[in-house]
């Protein structure tokens, strides 16, 4: 009798112990999502300002053709990558195009000083800053959710469950090392 | 301790308050029924229950007006709402809250509101006109450590229900100084039962909202060196406002517990003077441990001289 009741007890305290696991783990993941639309949000703003952008520094120097394609095919490639790493990739590369955008602006001091410009040239600036920012809270997640999913016991369960690893978003090649966590300082 | 464990527990702790508060007020209404008359405590009941949900709907007024913060028109503010939104994005806050300026020459900011999705941030003009953008970037994040970590929750409603406890010891000690003779049980023992209570209440209520607030400092400092994967520019904030020595003006024993830097350390300013004796319950722990636990975490030693670069507040035309 006293067995039933210590198996029952065991039983219990299992059922429990996944219960909980299982929605740390739903629970993760959904905060890797919401990472991912936040940094989503601002790579969308992002590309939606290229346009405009593209249309401003034209009108001055209408010439330098092969910039702005290469601008403009940098945003498409931005706009159609599926994964957080190649859209990390494809971000990349808007900002090496954009460099080339800016210095053929240089060239021209009342482009330069035009308020549209400026204008545009700011919330560029901005959206840069807040993809970092949605970037560093991102993978911050996803390390966070990877490590859950690669522990045991639910390693052995995480993919059968549907839990499956996820992307940081970074470039390869990219050397910024992942977040150091500073939670333990407490 | 996690961060989800530290919700967890502000959650657990907000109920603890809660039920305590509710104790501690009927235990005074009681007190205040036996002395007189019973009418006048279920009275002083009602009166409380009633300020305390007014309380609760108003909290982000009543916050506002007892440290004079006002809303500014957001343009005016940009580069300040910017940061704002950088260091909620980094946060992963669901909204970035709102900015409140409080006029103050002392550098200081809060964080004050029920939910992530309606609190919002105050900072003295003092701040801005001395901190370079790095720093105040860290006091941000530091306030938003706060309202994510669930901080302000627990400190807003502490702050309401102190304020509900001071009301009913309020109203049970001016009829005991105005009608006590008039007191139906008159016997003296009552009579110095109830003195000691209406005294002691305010007292317990200002221990049972610090028991709340000190460890909660280190995590949000520990936070904000993780949202902003800066741990160094926490301690240079920090290690600014300790130098800076401007005392904010309406420093109050309510609401010192919101601050990132305890305001009412320098002064024993203190509500109704009867309060002298908080100093020894500092709601801050002091700067220079909170700066160590940085530099332990972080792994660095903060040199003697802060950089002297451009305080944020010149961008903004307040220098």
């Amino acid at each position: 009798m006293l067995w039933l009741w210590i198996l029952i007890g065991v039983a219990v305290l299992l059922l429990l112990f996944a219960v909980f696991g299982y929605n740390r783990l739903v629970r993760l993941r959904n905060e890797v999502n919401t990472g991912w639309s936040n940094i989503d949000v601002q790579l969308q703003r992002r590309a939606d300002l290229i346009p405009n952008l593209v249309e401003s520094v034209r009108a001055y120097a209408a010439h330098e053709r092969g910039v702005f394609e290469e601008v403009t095919r940098a945003r498409s490639a931005l706009q159609q990558a599926g994964s957080p790493g190649s859209a990390a990739e494809a971000n990349e590369g808007l900002t090496a195009a954009l460099v080339q955008l800016f210095a053929v602006a240089e060239a021209y001091p009342e482009l330069k000083a035009s308020e549209n410009f400026l204008q545009l040239q700011e919330d560029l600036t901005d959206t840069e800053d807040k993809i970092s920012a949605a970037r560093r809270y991102y993978n911050a997640t996803v390390n966070a959710y990877n490590t859950g999913i690669q522990t045991i016991p639910w390693v052995l369960v995480a993919r059968p469950l549907g839990f499956h690893e996820r992307e940081f978003f970074s470039a390869r090649g990219d050397t910024t090392p992942p977040q150091v966590s500073f939670a333990s300082a407490t | 301790m996690t961060l989800q464990q530290q919700i967890r527990s502000n959650r657990l702790r907000s109920t603890i308050v809660v039920f305590g508060f509710v104790l501690l007020l009927l235990l005074l209404a009681g007190l205040v029924g036996f002395a007189f008359d019973l009418s006048l405590g279920i009275v002083a009941l009602i009166g409380a229950a009633i300020y305390g949900v007014f309380a609760l709907i108003r909290h982000r007024s009543i916050v506002a007006r007892l440290t004079h913060a006002s809303e500014v028109d957001p343009e005016a503010i940009r580069p300040l709402r910017r940061l704002v939104e950088n260091v909620s994005i980094a946060a992963g806050l669901p909204k970035t809250p709102e900015v409140r300026i409080v006029e103050d020459p002392a550098p200081n900011a809060y964080a004050a509101g029920l939910r992530p999705e309606s609190s919002y941030i105050g900072v003295t003009t003092g701040l801005l006109a001395t901190m370079p953008q790095r720093e105040l970037e860290a006091v941000l994040a530091h306030e938003v450590a706060h309202i994510r970590n669930r901080d302000t929750y627990l400190m807003t409603i502490a702050l309401i229900f102190a304020g509900v406890i001071a009301l009913i010891a309020d109203i049970g000690f001016r009829s005991l100084v105005w009608g006590g003779g008039r007191s139906r049980r008159g016997g003296i023992i009552v009579l110095i039962a109830a003195i000691v209570g209406f005294l002691l209440a305010p007292y317990a209520a200002l221990l049972l909202r610090l028991s709340l607030s000190r460890r909660r400092e280190f995590l949000a400092d520990a936070s904000a060196a993780e949202i902003l994967n800066d741990p160094e520019a926490m301690a240079l904030a920090l290690r600014r406002l300790e130098r800076d020595t401007t005392q904010i003006a309406y420093a109050d024993a309510s609401t010192a517990h919101l601050w990132v830097e305890s305001p009412t350390d320098k002064v024993d300013s203190e509500r109704r003077g009867v309060l002298a004796m908080t100093s020894l319950f500092n709601t801050h722990p002091p700067i220079e441990s909170r700066i160590a636990a940085l530099e332990e975490a972080g792994g660095f030693r903060l040199p003697e001289a802060l950089p002297s670069d451009e305080p944020f507040g010149r961008e903004l035309g307040l220098v």
